[in-house]
């Protein structure tokens, strides 16, 4: 007597969510976790790219040895006011973050993360090499500081430019519609098409932007090879680049806010920019702790505009931590130690999206 | 419509499927859309060799050719990672520069008791050709030219300037010459003496290798670095000078400078030997304002000629050779037509590599080809290295930084030096 099938692959909840996890734990597995671990092996090893290829006995544990190539240098020491500027701003994030604490304005997570921050800022620039020290890669510092400034001038750039067009396209007009997807186009271009647009706009003597300088009687900037400018233009393209996303984010915030709040402020007469200040951005807060953290894990990976539109010049000024590990990967052959440098991008990544998942869950409570 | 596709797949199938033999080709050059299979006709490097690789296609009996997509700026980071990932073209283009790097790990076929059989004649190759293909002893890539930097002059802007003599352009011989030579441009016509890369492409490092080597010096002997002397000092001296007096542009790109060049901004534009027959088309072109060209050798500065100069060459994986047979044999007639088809590629601007291609009349009646007979003669490169890449990106940036950023020649020097030394203590 046939069995009916329904019992016969009777499953538990337990057993179907398992079953229905496995192919993604599959594909995570051999496509994130495994590289991962395989990363910060690579990491340990003297491993030349080409060589191994060719004799996978040519690799060498070095320990940690890579990192302290990368990291380190010879004779460096710390100092309280080597670089004042930043340890300054580090110290008085300190005592700030004590005196929110202290007087209730922030709560006790995020006083401790800006915390944990300033004493990061006062901390690590105070390292430096002393007499007859040096870095043993004195690129690689420099090279980090440059992408935490893109991070710094991209993220909220995009995150405000993003804030204002979503205010300013939120409605039901079929002029606003065309425009949100107009504004949303430049996200879905390739990185190659977007340099190569910008590339040309920036371009002292066919580009657009020179044109219209000219037009007014100015000298064009060459804004790709200007020290001053170099991370500006990339900064701009990134912005018009990735605006999109972060569009749809706040224009998805924007319709949750009930009109209500709108309607009973109009009535005591806020509309237009005090509606926008006392009730939009209050009610965006969350959306915009997600954008913003978003944003910053997003152009901690900056590679594309660098490596296209700049080659990371001029004197490396807009040199970022992916096109130097690409670098130190491809051309140089040195898989160790980019796998090095890859691993403290990791552990600068995670800590953003820890801080999301902290700030997240203080706002459940 | 489903018909059609399906018919069209089993047609092409029938025709390229069963006999012929697939070689996949990796090179840079750029782009040419529409090459054709008339080599004679292309104009421009990617064109001509796209209609070479494109005529080989057609004419090799039983081997089809395809061309793999490659970008030129990240051309090795490619074929490196292809290599390491097992699967490399299985023929490809690349430098002499390059030759340590590869074969120095036994990535490319030994080609030495295979040419012969192949159709192809080492004999027949110069002297110093068949030296930038070898490796200990054994051919590992077929030649297919020297290319070097010469100065493109715009005669008419010379001519105003009162710098030319018998229908030759007069170079300068002594820095002091270079910057009056570059006034009295100035004072002639309003324009710029000389533009170049100087700001994105090693454009810029060529020209003060140049320099270097004319007065005896190099960047690294063995694994020393010698960056920091006095003889870099006075190659930088010379080309900053001109930025300085206003007549020259640093900030102008590869493809800025061409520009200005083409446009009748600058009398002198540095650039490769890859362009002659380029800036030849585009000056017999009315629209521009390059109307009268002239190619002329890197003039000497100091006390020996000297032109930065490298090889193209052709090469096939070793793994191909050790493991597929049939498509090494296939990849060996591809570098054969490569070979047979040297004077078309001679035709970009580039000098030849055989004898009997350098020896004959076709090559002699090449457009400006008498203008930089010299050149072959002064041609050098960098001592070799595995680190020739990261080198050249090294200078590369410090010698911008000087003319683009205001770094000192001091830091540059000294910076540079550290970090070449490091590359070559790796």
């Amino acid at each position: 007597m046939p069995r009916h099938p329904g019992q016969r692959f009777a499953l538990s909840q337990r057993q179907a969510a398992v079953v229905l996890l496995l192919p993604f734990l599959a594909v995570y597995g051999l496509f994130l976790v495994y590289p991962f671990f395989k990363g910060v092996w690579i990491s340990l090893h003297d491993w030349n790219l080409m060589e191994v290829a060719f004799n996978p006995d040519a690799k060498a544990y070095v320990g940690l040895e890579n990192y302290e190539r990368v990291m380190w240098g010879r004779n460096i020491v710390w100092g309280a006011l080597a670089s004042p500027v930043l340890q300054i701003i580090g110290l008085i994030g300190v005592c700030l973050s004590l005196f929110l604490h202290r007087t209730g304005r922030a709560g006790r997570t995020t006083a401790l993360t800006m915390g944990i921050a300033a004493v990061l800022l006062f901390v690590l620039p105070g390292f430096h090499p002393g007499e007859e020290g040096r870095w043993f890669d004195r690129r690689f510092w420099p090279t980090v500081g440059n992408t935490i400034l893109f991070v710094g001038l991209a993220v909220p750039g995009v995150t405000v430019t993003a804030l204002l067009l979503a205010a300013a396209l939120n409605g039901e007009t079929r002029a606003k519609a065309t425009l949100r997807t107009l504004f949303f186009l430049s996200q879905v271009l390739s990185v190659t098409v977007v340099t190569l647009i910008w590339q040309i706009m920036f371009s002292p003597r066919q580009g657009l932007i020179a044109n219209l300088t000219e037009l007014f009687g100015g000298t064009p900037i060459t804004w790709l090879t200007a020290e001053g400018f170099a991370m500006a233009a990339i900064v701009i393209a990134t912005i018009w680049w990735s605006l999109g996303i972060a569009m749809i984010l706040f224009l998805a915030g924007l319709q949750d806010i009930s009109k209500d709040l709108y309607e009973a402020a109009a009535l005591d007469n806020a509309t237009g920019t005090q509606a926008f200040w006392h009730i939009t951005l209050p009610n965006l807060k969350r959306t915009i702790t997600v954008v913003v953290v978003l944003q910053i894990i997003l152009h901690f990976q900056v590679f594309g505009q660098s490596h296209l539109m700049t080659n990371g010049g001029p004197n490396d000024s807009t040199q970022v931590l992916v096109r130097y590990i690409y670098q130190t990967a491809f051309r140089d052959s040195d898989l160790g130690r980019a796998s090095a440098m890859a691993v403290f991008l990791f552990v600068i990544m995670g800590s953003f999206s820890i801080l999301q998942f902290v700030l997240g869950r203080e706002k459940d409570q | 419509m489903k018909r059609t596709i399906l018919g069209a797949t089993a047609l092409l199938l029938a025709v390229t499927g069963a006999t012929a033999q697939e070689v996949t080709v990796g090179r840079f050059f750029g782009d040419c859309e529409d090459a054709g299979t008339d080599t004679k006709a292309s104009v421009g490097e990617a064109c001509i060799i796209q209609s070479i690789i494109n005529a080989a296609d057609a004419e090799l009996d039983g081997v089809t050719v395809e061309t793999l997509p490659t970008d030129w700026g990240n051309y090795y980071d490619q074929i490196k990672a292809a290599y390491a990932g097992g699967t490399p073209p299985d023929v490809h283009v690349m430098h002499r520069h390059r030759v340590p790097e590869f074969a120095g790990i036994g990535a490319l076929a030994d080609l030495t008791d295979d040419l012969e059989n192949a159709g192809i004649d080492p004999a027949d190759w110069e002297a110093s050709a068949l030296e930038a293909v070898s490796y200990n002893g054994r051919i590992v890539g077929v030649p297919m030219d020297f290319h070097a930097n010469l100065w493109h002059v715009n005669m008419d802007l010379m001519e105003a300037a009162g710098l030319v003599e018998n229908g030759a352009p007069v170079l300068p011989s002594s820095p002091e010459e270079l910057l009056e030579h570059a006034q009295a441009v100035k004072d002639a016509t309003g324009q710029d003496y000389l533009a170049a890369d100087f700001a994105q492409f090693p454009l810029g490092v060529r020209m003060v290798l140049a320099l270097i080597w004319q007065q005896g010096s190099n960047v690294f002997d063995g694994d020393t670095a010698t960056i920091d002397t006095p003889e870099a000092r006075n190659a930088i001296a010379a080309v900053t000078q001109l930025f300085d007096a206003g007549l020259a542009n640093p900030q102008l790109n590869y493809a800025d400078s061409q520009q200005a060049f083409l446009n009748g901004e600058a009398a002198i534009l540095v650039n490769g030997t890859w362009v002659v027959d380029f800036y030849a088309s585009e000056a017999a072109n009315p629209e521009t304002g390059l109307s009268t060209y002239h190619a002329a050798d890197f003039p000497t500065l100091f006390a020996e000629g000297a032109t930065w100069a490298d090889s193209h060459m052709w090469a096939i994986p070793s793994p191909l050779k050790a493991n597929d047979p049939e498509t090494y044999a296939a990849a060996l007639q591809v570098l054969a037509f490569i070979n047979d088809h040297n004077i078309d590629w001679a035709r970009t601007g580039h000098m030849a590599v055989r004898t009997s291609v350098l020896e004959s009349d076709a090559y002699a009646a090449l457009p400006h080809r008498d203008e930089y007979a010299g050149t072959a003669e002064i041609a050098r490169d960098t001592p070799p290295s595995e680190r020739y890449g990261a080198i050249q990106d090294v200078l590369n940036r410090e010698l911008q930084a000087i003319w683009l950023t205001g770094k000192s020649v001091d830091g540059a020097l000294s910076d540079a030096e550290l970090d070449v030394q490091d590359l070559l203590d790796r």
